[in-house]
Formats: C-alpha cells, structure tokens, sequence
C-alpha cells in the first residue's frame, strides 16, 4: 500500500520520461505486480495521448505578420502625435514669461504714464498764472511737448 | 549563438524582418497555446497579437539569462492569464454539450473526430487554470518540467503535481460526460 502511494506520486514524471533510471525501475516493477496503480497508469496515458492529440490551429502564413505590421504602424503614429502634443505643451510654457513680460511692462507704462499726467505742465496755465519764466519753466515746458 | 539569438540581435540593429522571421516560426506554438487555454477563437488571435506585440517592444530589455522561447512562453501565459481575468470565464456554452455528448451512439460506437474534439474542448474548460496551464505546455507544446516550472515561476514539484492533477481532472470530466474516458 504504502508502494502504491509512492507509485502514484511518481506516475506523471515517469510517463513524461522525466523520471531518472532508479525511478523507473521502481515504478516498472511495481506496475507489473499491482492492478490498482496498473489500471491508473493506463487510464492516465490514455488521456496524455488523447490530449496531445488534440486538434492544432495553424494561422495563414503572412495573416499573423501584416496585422502586427498594421499594429505597430498605428502605435508609431500614436506616440508621434502624443509626442508632438507634448512638444507643443513644453513649448507654449517655455513661452510662458513672454506675454507675462508684455504684460509687465505694459501696465508699468501705464502707471507711468497716468502719473505724469497728474504732474502735466501746459503753458496755458503758465501764462494765465502770471509767474516769471525761469529758466527751469522753460525747461519744463520743452520736456513736455517733445514726450 | 542559436537561431532565436541571431534574429534576436539583427531586430535590435534595426532589421524588422528578423521580427518577421520570429513571429513566422512562433505564431501557431502560441496560438495552439493560447487557445487550449482559452478555448476560443477569434480571441485567440487577438491574444497572439499582443504577446508579439509586446515582444517587439519588449526585445530590447530581454536579458537572455532565460531562452527566448521560455521567455515568450512567460509572455504567452501571463497575457492569457490577464486576459482570462478581465473575463473570467471560461467556455461558456459548457452546459450545452452535456446532454447531446451521451445522445451521440453507444460506448462501443466510434466518435467522430470533430465530436471528439468538441468534448475535449469542453472538458478542459472544467479543469482549473493552474492545472491546464501545466497539462497544455507540456502535452501540447511539449515542454519538460524544467522549462514550464520557469514558465509559470513555480518549483518543480508544484509542476510535477498540477500536471498528475489535471490529468486526473481531464479523465474524469471526460467521463463524466462521456460514460467512460474516449
Ligand atoms: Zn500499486
């Protein structure tokens, strides 16, 4: 009993021929004295030999080949696109600091501009309020007609 | 250098055709794989195609510590098993061939080769993945338990052991169906 448990154990391996001579011995020699592990053996290689010779499937010669080519094609195009969109993502933020900058500086002109005009100089006013012309008014008013 | 190496390395300088010339010699070892384990057509087709696929974009980090074939075995297994899980089932018209398998003739009357087929299909969808996995790498590819251990990375008892069971599985959902093992 206890052989047969062991037999059992090593059924597979030898009817796959991976068991090693000692093995093989072993189980040949039990087979022979043992109906029981006998009758198992024999249903066990049935099956081995049914399965392996199951029907095999066999593809078209070039049916396999010119649908990866197709595949592999349409993966090309994808990561150029996906590449070209991420090209066009790091661009436009590379770009980022230029309209920052316009706008920057643009808003500084303004300022500037807007701050002048509260210190406007016109020589009409100048002339009505009677002051003396200096030098420095003169000035002034040149500065303000070339700006 | 072998056969597999040598295209191996013409594909990473650049021939495509040396792809070509892998997939040409491996497509229908795959394929019969694929659809012992999954026992359907069109969805085989379309598992073969991803595992070159992912061949091909995998070559360049393949390390040949392993054979290319083990590799792409490797490949094989994994992407049905994936596939396998996102479905989770297995044939689903199982059920079907129950009753008309025992209408077809007595036990002494010869099967034909298709019906016989059909209910091997049948049978194998029954046996669990595990075991199915071993049973067709080595009855269909004809692999040893050296090579099917690294295959589905386990030891080689645990292969030795899912083989002895998925035999017995087999035999018994083909008779359970049939009245007797074919
Ligand atoms: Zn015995």
């Amino acid at each position: 009993m206890n052989q047969c448990k062991r037999v059992k154990r090593l059924l597979s391996r030898y009817l796959d021929q991976e068991a090693d001579d000692k093995e093989v011995i072993f189980v040949k020699g039990h087979l022979a004295g043992c109906p029981f592990c006998s009758e198992e053996y024999s249903g066990l290689l049935r099956i081995k030999r049914l399965f392996a010779a199951k029907e095999r499937k066999v593809l078209p010669a070039d049916y396999l080949v010119s649908r990866l080519r197709e595949r592999i094609a349409a993966s090309r195009q994808e990561e150029e696109r996906f590449s070209l969109v991420s090209g066009m993502a790091r661009l436009s933020l590379r770009l980022i600091p230029v309209p920052v900058t316009v706008i920057a500086i643009s808003l500084l002109f303004m300022a500037l501009t807007l701050q002048q005009r509260a210190s406007e100089f016109s020589i009409e006013e100048h002339i009505l309020s009677g002051d003396p012309t200096t030098i420095e008014t003169a000035a002034r008013v040149i500065l303000q007609r070339t700006n | 250098m072998n056969e597999d190496s040598l295209y191996i390395e013409r594909f990473l300088s650049g021939e495509n055709s040396a792809f070509e010339a892998l997939v040409r010699k491996y497509q229908n070892r795959v394929l019969n794989i694929v659809y012992s384990l999954i026992g359907k057509d069109r969805e085989s087709e379309d598992i073969v195609q991803d595992v070159f696929l992912k061949v091909y974009h995998g070559l360049e980090s393949f390390n040949g510590r392993s054979r290319f074939s083990t590799w792409l075995y490797r490949i094989t297994v994994n992407t049905t098993y994936d596939f396998l899980r996102r479905r989770r089932r297995f044939i689903s018209d199982e059920l079907t061939i129950e009753k008309t398998a025992s209408g077809y003739g007595g036990p002494q009357e010869e099967l034909l080769e298709k019906e016989k087929q059909e209910l091997l299909k049948k049978a194998l969808g029954n046996v669990p993945l595990k075991y199915r996995a071993a049973l067709v790498l080595r009855d269909i590819e004809g692999l040893d338990y050296t090579t099917i251990a690294q295959v589905l990375h386990c030891r080689l008892g645990t292969v030795e052991s899912r083989i002895y069971r998925g035999r017995q599985i087999l035999k018994q959902e083909l008779f359970r169906w049939r009245g007797e093992a074919l």
